[in-house]
Order: structure tokens, then sequence, then C-alpha cells
């Protein structure tokens, strides 16, 4: 082996400096550039509905009534004194269900789900949630879509 | 034979240092002239000069790449003219489908082309895969092309997805919501990769701004990508794969042996473990017009089927879009009914892990099945094994579609086809 072939095995300043600021200064550019097209393709301000909204006064449903709320997509319950709200939008793939005499049914892809929201059937993963129920200063009923409750918590009036 | 008035007018042309600029080749009337008609020409020399008789013959490769090819040329001159009416806001699109119905001239004509080849593509795409398995031609050299078509298949399937959300129809908007929750099921990111597609929670305005984008220009842009690799490979490949010649072909070389392994190349533009060595002249015909004429013609009755399709038979468009309730039963179109119907027993097995498997297994494919028989024979009988489970595969996905377009009613309950469902009269929503 002549010296000059040996040399090129052996770490040389230049080598070393284009390795440690060449190419790592390439990679670090590459990945900062691709990480801030990945995060300019998430959005920092929605123009959704609110997940907070109004659903009018208590005496506008009427006992033992199930109102379907068609913009909001979920399912208003009153039982005496006492209101839930339940989401219509299937946990499987986010058909809205239809509600039926036998529970509610999912036209998508056959899911059914019991009056508390319960998977009975079909490949729904998670029951229905239910959304908390409050009663706004004005005497409305208040639903907050992002607030989770347990399905056997109710608003009394 | 007296020349035509086409000819003369053609000739007379050429004559003009203008017409010589531009083609440097006239009509070849040399075997010469043929050759470097395909050379020189910017639209043919992607092709060799010369070609086998085998290649020629419909029954090598049933033409089914080269059918795929004209749809997309067609789905591109048809999806520009769409693009100068189409507006992609939750507001205005519907309404411009209407105006391409039955406002813009010839409008509905053209829509119903890009949606016929749009589906021909699907279905020649799919047919183009089983039959490069089935003549085991994915094996070195092409295991790396092999997976370039399989990116071309998906890129198709994203192109079709993408393309059928366009119109804000009832199909459209559920199509995106479930494909969209679907995406949600993938591990780790799914929930973060819903939102990054919709652009939101919900499905709207962004959601519909995002599917636009990458429909007109991200898939496409990657297809043409891929395609230009994708044709390029066939050649360096060494064009269609063709079955071993017979040993004792390719031994006898005067000037001692040549190494049986070894990889020849004729300046760069072939290379395979045979190169011409023991191939006869004379099965070999040139390019033009042996093979363009047939292409030309192939590509005449491509247009000629879905121009027929496009005027007899109209594109459907269902209401528009509602939010609130999802047609019942809401059915994907034919190309995504037998995923519909594993993801109507789960989600995740259905929408992610099976795909997933099946993609997987096709990409890996080459690299596991080394043997080197029955390359370019249709059903080669030492390929039996491969071909039994690709076949089962196949029925499966077929068994699955068809159960997913005939055997599911309303709420995606069973039903027969010639029976009218009794829950569909009842549970009417």
């Amino acid at each position: 082996m002549t010296p000059e072939e040996n040399n090129e095995h052996k770490t040389t300043r230049r080598g070393f400096l284009e390795l440690t600021l060449g190419w790592t200064t390439a990679a670090a550019a590459v990945a900062a550039s691709s990480a801030a097209a990945v995060r300019f393709l998430v959005p920092n301000v929605l123009y959704e509905p609110s997940a907070q909204f109004k659903a009018g006064k208590p005496g506008d449903y009427a006992d033992g009534s199930i109102t379907f709320l068609e913009a909001e997509r979920c399912f208003l319950l009153r039982k005496g004194n006492t209101f839930r709200c339940m989401s219509a939008v299937c946990t499987h793939l986010g058909c809205t269900i239809n509600e039926t005499k036998t529970g509610y049914h999912c036209p998508c892809h056959g899911s059914v789900f019991n009056e508390d929201g319960k998977v009975v059937g079909g490949p729904a993963p998670r029951p229905l949630p239910w959304f908390l129920v409050s009663l706004s200063p004005d005497g409305r009923l208040m639903i907050d879509k992002n607030q989770l409750v347990p399905a056997d918590k109710y608003l009394v009036i | 034979m007296k020349p035509s008035f086409l000819q003369r007018t053609w000739e007379g042309f050429r004559d003009t240092r203008v017409g010589r600029s531009i083609f440097r080749v006239g009509l070849p009337g040399s075997n010469l002239e043929r050759a470097q008609a395909m050379v020189s020409s910017f639209l043919l020399h992607f092709q060799p000069a010369k070609v086998s008789r085998r290649a020629l013959k419909p029954t090598t490769t049933l033409g089914l790449g080269l059918i795929s090819l004209f749809l997309l040329l067609i789905l591109v001159g048809t999806g520009v003219l769409l693009m100068f009416y189409y507006v992609p806001g939750t507001d205005q699109a519907y309404a411009a489908m209407k105006d391409l119905q039955y406002v813009v001239s010839a409008g509905r004509v053209v829509r119903n082309m890009h949606r016929w080849a749009a589906h021909l593509m699907v279905l020649f795409v799919m047919l183009h895969l089983c039959r490069v398995f089935y003549t085991g031609a994915y094996k070195a050299p092409r295991e790396f092309n092999w997976n370039v078509g399989l990116g071309l298949f998906l890129l198709t399937l994203g192109l079709s997805f993408t393309g059928y959300l366009l119109p804000w129809d009832q199909l459209a908007f559920w199509a995106i919501t479930v494909g969209a929750n679907i995406a949600s099921y993938a591990p780790l990111i799914g929930p973060k990769l819903k939102f990054m597609l919709l652009g939101g929670n919900v499905v709207g305005q962004s959601a519909l701004t995002r599917f636009y984008a990458l429909h007109v220009m991200v898939l496409p842009g990657l297809t043409f990508l891929l395609l230009g690799i994708h044709l390029w490979r066939v050649r360096k490949d060494g064009g269609l794969a063709a079955p071993e010649l017979p040993v004792d072909q390719t031994e006898p070389l005067e000037g001692g042996s040549l190494p049986v392994n070894k990889t020849y190349g004729l300046m760069e533009l072939a290379k395979g473990t045979s190169f011409q060595v023991g191939r006869d002249p004379d099965e070999e015909v040139f390019s033009w017009p042996h093979l363009i004429f047939r292409e030309m013609l192939l590509f005449l009755a491509v247009i000629a089927v879905v121009l027929f399709l496009a005027i007899f038979f109209n594109a459907p468009l269902e209401g528009i879009a509602n939010p609130i309730h999802p047609p019942n039963p809401a059915k994907a179109p034919w190309y995504f009914l037998g995923l519909q119907e594993l993801v109507s027993y789960s989600a995740l097995w259905g929408g992610v892990i099976v795909p997933g498997c099946l993609v997987t297994a096709l990409a890996v494919l080459p690299y596991l099945d080394r043997s080197r028989k029955g390359v370019g024979r249709w059903f080669a009988r030492e390929r039996r094994v491969a071909n039994t489970i690709f076949s089962l595969c196949l029925v499966v996905a077929i068994a699955l579609t068809i159960i997913g377009s005939f055997f599911r009613g309303p709420s995606w309950s069973w039903q027969v086809p010639w029976k009218t469902p009794a829950a569909a009269v009842s549970e009417e929503h």
C-alpha cells in the first residue's frame, strides 16, 4: 500500500469538517424546511361552527322526546325534568346515525347503538359520546361538544 | 404508385427550410430512415428502433399498460378543459357541475369522458398489474420498476378518490367524511393526519380546497414523474420481459465462450444477461411502422370506446351535499366497495391493516421471489404456487366487491339484489 492510498482512509481535517459542518448543516436545512412545510399545512385558525351552542328553552322540548339537532348533529333527550345530549356521529367512520324503533342505526356500515349510545352491533369501536348540557344565564340550554360526560349525567331543571 | 395529395403536400412542406428544420427525417423510405425516425423524434425516441415480433403479438401483454397510458392522456385533456369551468368552492362546485351538464357546449360529453376514462383507468391499471404478475415480469432486473408501477397504481386510486369528491354531491361529501375517518385509524399519526387532510375538524371548504390541489396538481405531477421513470426503466431493464433463451443458443460463440452471468450493455441503451446473444435478427422488425401504427390504432380504439361511453351513458351526479344526512346506503364507487365491505367489519383491520399488508406484500414480492423460472410466459407451470396465491387474493377481492355492490342494502344490511328490501321502505328517514 502506498502512503497516498493509506492516507485516504484516514480522517483528514477537510473530511471531518465536510462530515460535521457540511452534511449536518445540509441535513438540518432539509429537516427544518420539511418540518416547516408540514407545519404550514396545519391551519392555525378554523372557520368552523363553535362546539358550544344554545338549543332553545327547556320548555321547547316535550317530556320523553328525542330531538335531532340537525346543524349540530346530536340528539337532545328530555325525560321529566332531565336533559341529556348524545352525539349523532357514528364513532366508526363519521356518518350521521338514524334514530329507529330499535335504537340508532348507521346507514354507512351498519353500526347499531342502543338508547345509552352503547355499541350493540356493527363495526363501531366506541360508544357514542355524551355532551355536557347546562343552563345559560338567559335560561336557555347550553351544549358544549368539547366537554364529554358519562351517559348517566343529567341536567336537572 | 402515384403519391396522394396528402403525401405531396407533406413532401412539399418538408422540402422548405422550415419543414427541414422541424422534421430532420422525413417519412422513412429505407431501413436506415426507419431507425432514424425513431431515434430523432422527441415523441418517439423513448421507444426502441426495433422490436421483437413477440412484443408485437397482442397476447404478449394485451396492451394493458399502453391502454392505461392512453386513458391518462384522455384524462389530462378532458381534466384541463373541466378546470376552465369548475370552481372548488362548497357553494359553487355543485352549480358548476350542473352548468357543465346543461349549459356548457359539449360540457356533458367532456365530463362523461373524464369520468368513464377514470373508471377505465382504474380497471386497466389493475389488469396491467395482474398481467405483469401472471407473466412473472416483475422478477429481476425489473424489481424496482414493479414498485414504481405499484406507486402508479396507488396514485391512480388517489386520483380517483380526490376526483370524485370535487362535484360536492352527496357521494362526494360522505366519501370525504368516511375516507378522512379511515385515515384517522392509522397508528400514531392517525388523528393528526385526518386534521391535516381536511384542514380542520369538519368536512368543509378547506377540505375541498385541499383535495382540489391534490387532484389537479400534486397527484398528477407525481404520476407523470413516476410514469417517466416507469417507461424509461422498461427500456433500461431490457424491454418486455421475455422467456430466457434455451441454453444451447446462448453458448456457441466464436472466439471462446462468454461468462453466462455477465451483464452485457450496448452503449447503455439496453441491458440484460443475454443481450442479443443468440437472438435471430429476423425476429426483430422496425418499430416504424410496425409498432407505431399498432399503437396509434390502439389509441384510436381507446378514444372511440371512451367517446362512445361518454355519449350514451351519463356520469352520475347525486343530490347536492347534505352535511346532515348521508344517503342510505352510502356506497363508494365500485373499486372501493371491496374495501368498504372490509371496513364494515372493522375500520382498523379493513381500512389500515389489510390494505397496508397487501401493498407491502406486493412491494417486497420481487425481492422474495428470486427464481428466474417462468418469466415472460402466461401462467407458467413453474409459478403454480405464486399464481395460486395471487389468484386467491384476487378472487377474495372480487367477491368482496360483488358483495358490497349487490348484496348490501340500507344500513349496510344483507339483501338479495333481485328483491326490493323491506327495510328500505320502512326505515326511510
